[in-house]
Parts: C-alpha cells; sequence; structure tokens
C-alpha cells in the first residue's frame, strides 16, 4: 500500500461522502442537549452522595473515638476504621475532581483517561476491603460498641485476641502486596484479571482494560 | 444575539461536517443509531461553542470533540449492540450503480480500509482518520494529545499492518 495509492482511495472515499452526506442541521431546537449532559451529571450525583456519606462516617467516627478515648480497644479499633473511611472519602472526592476537569475539546488521550479512571472507581473499594482484611474485627467492634451498645472486646478471650494479632501481623505485608498487584497494569496475569473480574464487573473491567490500552498508546 | 451565534454555528459546522460524518461512519457500526451520535456531536460541539479556544484551529477542536464523544458513544454502545451493518446496502460501499471495473475495484478497496479500520481499537482507529485526513503530525499530535514522535511511530506501524492487510487480500 503505497501513500499514492492510499490518497486515491481516500479521495474515493470522500468523493462518496460528499454524495451521501446528510447532516440535518437546520432543527437545532430538536436536538435532546438534556439528554446528552444526563449521563456525567448522574455519575456525578452518585459520587457526591458517596462524598456525604463518607463525610457523615469520619465525623461520626471522630465523635466515636473522642468518646472512647480512655478505651484503648475501642479508640484504636475506631482510629483504624476511620483511616479506611478517610481514604474512601478522598477517593470520592478525587472522583469529583476528575469528573468537574472533563472537557471534551481538551486532547483525547488526557480525557479517555479521566473518563476511565471515573469507570474503574468501583476497583478502590474492593482493594480497601481487601486491605482491611487484619483488621476486619475493628469493624465489629466500632459497629457492635455503636449500634448496640456493647463491648464486644471484654468477651473476647486473651489468647483469641494474640493470635489474631499475630496472625493479621503476618497478613499485611502479602496484603500489600495483593493490593499493588491488583492494578490495570497487571491484567495480563490471569489472576488479577480474574479476582478483579469477579468483585468488580463488566464495566470497571473494561474501564481498567482501556486504561491499559492508553497507556500502551502513549508509550 | 443568540440567533446569531446559532446561525454561525450552523454555518461552521456546515463547512466542516465531513469530519462528523466521518467520526459517525467509523465509530457507530450501527446505522440506526449513528444519528445518535451525530446528535450528540452537534449538541456536545454546540455546549462548547462558547468555550472555543481560538489558539486553535476549528477542526482541531472539532475533532478533539467529536472524537471523545464518539468514542465514549462506542464504548457505550457496543456493549449493547450486536448488529453491524457496516457493509449493508446502504452503506456508502454499495454496488447498486454500474461500474466500471477500476471503479469496482476502488469499491473493494475502499471496503478493505473501512474494514482495517473498524478493526482498530478506539485510538488507534482516531490516529488512522486524523492521518487519512492528511493532518500534519503536531496537529494530530495535538488532538490526540501524544507527541510528534510517537504519532510518526504509530503512523508507520499502521501503515505497515495495512499493507499486510491489503497484500493478503489482492491477489
Amino acid at each position: 500500500m503505497e501513500a499514492l495509492e492510499l490518497k486515491k482511495i481516500m479521495e474515493a472515499y470522500d468523493n462518496k461522502l460528499d454524495k451521501t452526506l446528510s447532516l440535518n442541521l437546520s432543527s437545532m431546537e430538536e436536538l435532546q442537549f438534556e439528554k446528552s449532559q444526563r449521563n456525567t451529571k448522574k455519575i456525578l450525583k452518585y459520587r457526591i452522595f458517596e462524598v456525604v456519606i463518607f463525610s457523615l462516617l469520619v465525623i461520626f467516627l471522630g465523635w466515636h473515638i473522642a468518646n472512647n478515648w480512655n478505651q484503648t480497644h475501642l479508640a484504636i479499633s475506631g482510629i483504624i476504621v476511620h483511616v479506611f473511611v478517610l481514604v474512601a472519602l478522598v477517593g470520592s472526592i478525587g472522583q469529583i475532581v476528575l469528573l468537574r476537569q472533563i472537557d471534551f475539546s481538551k486532547p483525547i488521550v488526557e480525557i479517555r483517561k479521566k473518563i476511565e479512571l471515573v469507570n474503574s472507581h468501583g476497583l478502590l473499594f474492593i482493594k480497601l476491603i481487601f486491605l482491611s482484611a487484619p483488621v476486619w474485627w475493628s469493624y465489629a467492634i466500632v459497629a457492635v460498641d455503636l449500634f448496640l451498645g456493647v463491648d464486644l472486646y471484654v468477651h473476647l478471650e486473651p489468647d483469641f485476641v494474640l493470635r489474631y494479632l499475630v496472625v493479621n501481623f503476618l497478613l499485611i505485608i502479602p496484603l500489600v502486596w495483593f493490593f499493588n498487584k491488583l492494578s490495570y497494569k497487571n491484567l495480563h496475569i490471569k489472576w488479577v484479571r480474574k479476582t478483579i473480574g469477579l468483585f468488580t464487573g463488566t464495566k470497571t473491567m473494561n474501564a481498567l482494560e482501556f486504561l491499559n490500552d492508553i497507556e500502551e498508546f502513549e508509550n | 444575539m443568540k440567533a446569531n451565534k446559532k446561525d454561525t454555528f450552523i454555518t461552521t459546522i456546515n463547512t466542516h461536517k465531513k469530519i462528523i460524518y466521518k467520526i459517525v461512519n467509523s465509530y457507530c457500526p450501527n446505522r440506526e443509531e449513528r444519528k445518535d451520535l451525530e446528535q450528540e456531536i452537534i449538541i456536545q460541539l454546540w455546549n462548547s461553542f462558547n468555550k472555543y479556544d481560538s489558539n486553535y484551529k476549528y477542526s482541531t477542536w472539532m475533532y478533539r470533540i467529536a472524537l471523545n464523544v464518539a468514542i465514549s458513544f462506542y464504548r457505550k454502545e457496543k456493549k449493547l449492540s450486536t448488529k453491524n451493518d457496516f457493509y449493508n446496502e446502504s452503506s456508502i460501499f454499495s454496488m447498486e450503480e454500474e461500474k466500471s471495473e477500476e471503479e469496482t475495484e476502488l469499491d473493494y478497496h475502499l471496503k478493505l480500509l473501512q474494514e482495517f479500520i473498524n478493526n482498530l481499537n478506539e485510538l488507534n482507529k482516531a490516529l488512522m482518520l486524523l492521518y487519512l485526513e492528511e493532518k500534519q503530525y503536531d496537529e494530530i499530535a495535538e488532538i490526540l494529545g501524544i507527541t510528534k514522535t510517537n504519532v510518526a511511530t504509530k503512523i508507520s506501524r499502521l501503515k505497515l499492518k495495512l499493507k499486510k492487510e491489503f497484500q493478503k487480500n489482492i491477489k
């Protein structure tokens, strides 16, 4: 395929287009402007809702920590849960910032990246759930204390607490490794792909695959 | 004032309507959905019309918007749509009219080219369309947001691939 030959084909393509072109621009009033913006606004609403929920949780947990400052186990459990909620809150705020930055008149690669990062947001929650595995008991201790007013910790056997702490301390390193592996950059690894697919669904998976394509395209 | 703006917009779009049509034709496999994509692009262009930065060529600005909308539309619709009628009787490559042997051959080449473009991923498709529009490499780089060197490398790879594709199909 020589350049000249390609040019000839393209000229023919242009001629065909001239014959078949049928853009109807006269009826601008009929265009559904609202429909076009509805989707972005819907995602923005979801993210704002997330920010409100996480902000309330941050305040609520802060109050819980302050109230139980003298009970070390409740304060520590509260702080652990607080940290994870803060990370989720920052993630959701980041999403709103990204959504506000989406301007279709900007370069394609830049905008596609932002859109796909918004679409792959679900992965953050999955990663947080996995990363908080060693401290799941903190959630139970905080929740039972907050909603039922029962201090679960005093009912736990000291041996169980010790074993739990040791085992979960040892789990931290593999989980951090696992956390880092769950990324669009590792989609070529079968188990990473299967794990993400299993927990996040098609929309997130497609977004991650496209992020990979974008990165490949940039290099 | 608003009517004046609308008139300017319609005139500008009319001047560059081929851009929209080519993009719609390349990113929308389903003929029935092409009108929707066309509408989406025009709406987005209209919404961004006030923000048009005169530092860029109008066509650069238009390509960015149209391609961004088309890629979003394609990614959303391809999950839902199974129909593909790029080559049906209403395609621009129809063979209804009486044609000379040379014209028929050209039509076949056009089909091959369209097929090649359709099989590219969303970003390479954009690159190929811009290349076929004979855009300068720096303008392509500006539209896509990659470096000029990268544009040159990718185009040369795509051309090689296209050449192989044609060689395979034309004996």
